[in-house]
């Protein structure tokens, strides 16, 4: 691939700056002091003037508000944008590693800390999991690991941070805040410093869920459905507070999304020339700021039942079912929020690899949108069995047609890949076992839709396999893809590749042992969220749990991998995988700027322009005065 | 490393686009509002209880109908370029808001929490307080920055823009709120 001007070009008020020091972390622990300082002395005050004590929920609510504005203070936004917002001293950008520590509006360091956040998440959330698995290796619940309460509290935080600390973010967080302006020719997102404080909600929401246990844990799993809410420890104030400030992060992230791909395009590039993991982030944005207000303010209703005397879900005039209305208004579509940036990123990485533009490139976008739409209207299929009759055939219907637009995004990636030759990087090898482990998520999915099936499956293991195949199988595959494809793009190296595809397939061997049999106990009726079993699933079940600790402790594979290709892998050239997308366009690692300053690009085609004899999709020119 | 002067290139959104991307957080806040209005009916059906305080709402309706010739007017300015004057119309905005958050607060005791139309009254009006208590902040960041820094003020004037689309945002969300709330 030929190089450009703007690759060789070097770029000036960049150059990696001071080497770190320990000082240069010295915002995150301020951060977490002035946090844990707030949380407890607010907590404590409260506490003494309600005539209570500190792990009642109306301490842990005001403790936790505090504390949240405590670590957002300490991290350094207040040189970085309160000063400056009211007209105070302007303080310096900061270019160099400082900026990974503290508040910072440059999207790239946002996106890192991003990673690191949710590695380290998917790490601790696993361990919840190992836990679960360890109580299900006997069929009673055991007197030497978790009591049944503990086992309860376990999937609850196992469950909420995998989806909303992990799952949420991992691809649109990482690699979409990294990615989205490079991808359209930006410099930067539209609201920067908005993207900055995005990552900065996440840390205290998690710890607080993790931590919930010490105020009383919830019972209710990741769901927080009232009235078991409010009769099942104080622990559940975490839950709903944690989700309403990990949902605040993402729709600021959404937010930053739209505007950006709005109004931020480089010239010529038209809808049909946007990036197509441009338009999963788009269709991620959009769900986010149209329905999560919905759960937004159910989370908020939850918590005012407990602590300030309403009685929205319980007590006479309260509607428990509504808060499953509010809950799944944004929790269906949701799940796509996690799939669809997945799904694109498909579509990125196979025509690479392929060397091929797009099949039918407009009607994969055309299902990337259609699922966003058709998605917005289904939630109800999440409660079946608590809704009148009336409801069923309707929201059956609706859901099962998401089929249409789905078939269109996966043909989309198989005409991509039809005779094609295809260079089986362990991107690429990940891309379609996140394929495969999909095509049984989905199609399990429409029995789930299916009344009268679901009516027996509802709550048991079937949809327990169902989806940890969509998330677990679809969207960490494709999570691992993605890291791997842009670990160049980020660090300059490239990850060992015969450790990345040793793990790939560890990862789908082991991923199947453990959730396939989960769709024979399911229908053998084994029950979700229940610390015992009849005896007669006891086999099938120690067959998961071994399966699932091989599973887990293979997540050390890329850990390992991530970190020392990091300090010492191979060099990475300038574009390994010979793509033709924008954001190889500037030097790997990235510099601060990412596109130097005087030149500008022309779109003439999209990215995937890869048919022998078409034109390289983007064009560098020196910046005209005057534009 | 510390650099000066790439702000222009790390932020360069033109005046247009950050106007213009404005409109996604307006409407996430704006839908927020829409759907706790809608649940009121769902609550509390229809009727209004004896005890809400009326003439409170009433008069706070009238001064966000009210505020609307400043906000047009600081509107003008800045777009013809008027951005010291402008700054007179935001002081007037500023004291509105701190009106109507005391004014909210003044609401809450009317009808009890607990009850169906107290509980929804309370959680809808608190949160637009809070938006409040945000134009608020916000208001005086701008004030702050035009009396402290005019030159940033005006290279920026995109800020101040978008603060005033924001009580405009807020003057519709009370009134919607007052109708739902207090008429309906
Ligand atoms: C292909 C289309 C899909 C259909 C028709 C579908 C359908 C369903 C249905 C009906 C349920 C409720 C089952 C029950 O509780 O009885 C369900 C559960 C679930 N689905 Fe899907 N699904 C699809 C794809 C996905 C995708 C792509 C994801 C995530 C990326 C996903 C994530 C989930 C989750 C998290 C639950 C369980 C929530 C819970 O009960 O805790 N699904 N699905
Ligand atoms: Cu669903």
């Amino acid at each position: 691939m030929a190089t450009t001007d703007v690759q060789g070009r070097a770029v000036a008020g960049t150059g990696g700056g001071a080497p770190f020091t320990w000082s240069m972390v010295l915002p995150m622990v301020r951060a977490g002091l002035f946090g844990f300082t707030g949380y407890f002395g607010a907590a404590w005050i409260t506490a003494m003037l309600a005539h209570t004590v500190i792990v009642n929920p109306l301490p842990a609510t005001i403790g936790y508000l505090v504390g949240l504005l405590g670590w957002v203070m300490g991290s350094g936004i207040w040189d970085g944008w309160i000063r400056r917002a009211f007209g105070g001293e302007e303080s310096p950008s900061l270019t160099g590693v400082e900026r990974y520590f503290r508040f910072s509006s440059d999207p790239k360091a946002t996106a890192v800390r991003y990673i690191f956040f949710n590695i380290t998440a998917f790490l601790f959330a696993g361990l919840a999991a190992m836990a679960i698995r360890i109580e299900l290796l006997t069929p009673d619940s055991t007197g030497w690991w978790l009591s049944e309460v503990h086992y309860n509290q376990t999937f609850g935080i196992h469950g909420l941070m995998m989806l909303l600390a992990v799952a949420a973010s991992a691809i649109v967080g990482g690699m979409g805040y990294y990615l989205l302006p490079m991808m359209l020719g930006a410099r930067t997102v539209i609201f920067p410093r908005l993207l900055g404080l995005s990552w900065w909600l996440l840390p205290p929401a998690a710890v607080a869920v993790f931590m919930s246990p010490l105020i009383g844990g919830f019972q209710t799993g990741w769901w927080g459905y009232p009235p078991l809410a409010q009769n099942s420890g104080a622990g559940i104030v975490f839950y709903t507070l944690g989700a309403a400030t990990l949902l605040t992060s993402s729709v600021l992230g959404g937010i930053n999304i739209i505007g950006t791909i709005v109004y931020m395009r480089a010239k010529g590039m038209s809808l049909g020339r946007i990036p197509m993991f441009v338009w999963g982030l788009f269709a991620a944005g959009t769900i986010l700021i149209v329905e999560a207000p919905a759960t937004f303010t159910g989370t908020l209703m939850d918590l005012s039942d407990m602590i300030l005397g309403s009685h929205f879900y319980t007590g006479p005039t309260g509607h428990p079912l509504a808060y499953d209305d509010q809950f799944w208004w944004l929790f269906h579509p949701e799940v796509y929020v996690f799939v669809l940036p997945a799904f694109a990123l498909w579509l990125e990485i196979l025509p690479t690899a392929a060397q091929r533009p797009v099949f039918a490139r407009n009607w994969g976008i055309a299902g990337i949108l259609g699922i966003t739409m058709i998605g917005a209207m289904v939630g109800v299929h999440h409660y079946f069995t608590a809704v009148s009759a009336e409801r069923m055939p309707i929201f059956m219907t609706i859901t099962e047609t998401i089929s249409i637009p789905s078939g269109f995004v996966f043909l989309s990636a198989l005409g991509t890949l039809w005779g094609a030759r295809l260079k089986l990087s362990s991107p690429a090898l990940l891309c379609l076992m996140a394929m495969m482990n999909f095509l049984i998520g989905g199609l399990t999915g429409i029995f789930n839709a299916d009344v009268p099936a679901d009516l027996q499956l509802h709550n048991t293991y079937w949809v327990i396999g169902h989806f940890h195949y969509t998330i677990l199988g679809s969207v960490i595959f494709s999570w691992l893809a993605g890291l791997y494809w842009w670990f160049p793009k980020a660090t300059g190296r490239m990850v060992n590749e015969f450790w990345a595809k040793f793990h790939a397939w560890w990862f789908f061997i082991f991923f199947n042992m453990t959730f396939l049999p989960m769709f024979v106990l399911g229908i053998e009726g084994m029950n979700r969220r229940i610390a015992v079993y009849l005896p007669y699933l006891h086999p099938l079940n120690e067959f998961v749990s071994i399966s699932s600790f091989f599973l887990g402790a293979g997540f050390l594979i890329p850990l390992a991998n991530l970190l020392i290709s990091w300090r010492s892998g191979k060099k990475a050239p300038q574009n390994p995988w010979g793509s033709k997308s924008l954001e190889w366009h500037s030097p790997s690692p990235t510099p601060y700027i990412v596109f130097p300053e005087g030149s500008d690009v022309t779109v003439v085609g999209p990215n995937d322009n890869y048919a022998a004899g078409a034109p390289e999709p983007f064009v560098w020119a020196p910046t005209t005065a005057g534009k | 490393m510390a650099v000066n002067g790439t702000n222009g290139l790390m932020d360069p959104a033109p005046e247009r686009a950050k106007r213009g991307a404005f409109f996604f957080p307006m409407m996430f806040v704006g839908i927020i509002v829409a759907a706790w209005c809608l649940a009121r009916f769902m609550w509390a059906g229809t009727s209004v209880p004896k005890g809400a305080d009326f003439g409170v709402g009433a008069g706070l309706t009238i001064i966000m109908i009210l505020s609307l010739g400043p906000m047009l007017g600081a509107r003008g300015k800045l777009s013809r370029g008027q951005d010291a004057g402008a700054l007179g119309n935001l002081t007037v905005l500023l004291l509105a808001g701190v009106l109507m958050i005391a004014g909210i607060i003044s609401t809450w005791g009317a009808v009890p929490i607990g009850s169906a139309y107290g509980g929804i009254y309370d959680v809808t009006s608190g949160w637009i307080g809070l938006y409040f208590v945000g134009g608020v902040l916000a208001l005086l960041a701008s004030l702050m920055k035009g009396k402290r820094v005019p030159a940033r003020f005006s290279g920026e004037r995109w800020v101040a823009h978008n603060v005033l689309s924001f009580w405009g945002e807020l003057v519709l969300l009370w009134t919607m709120f007052f109708i739902v709330f207090y008429l309906a």
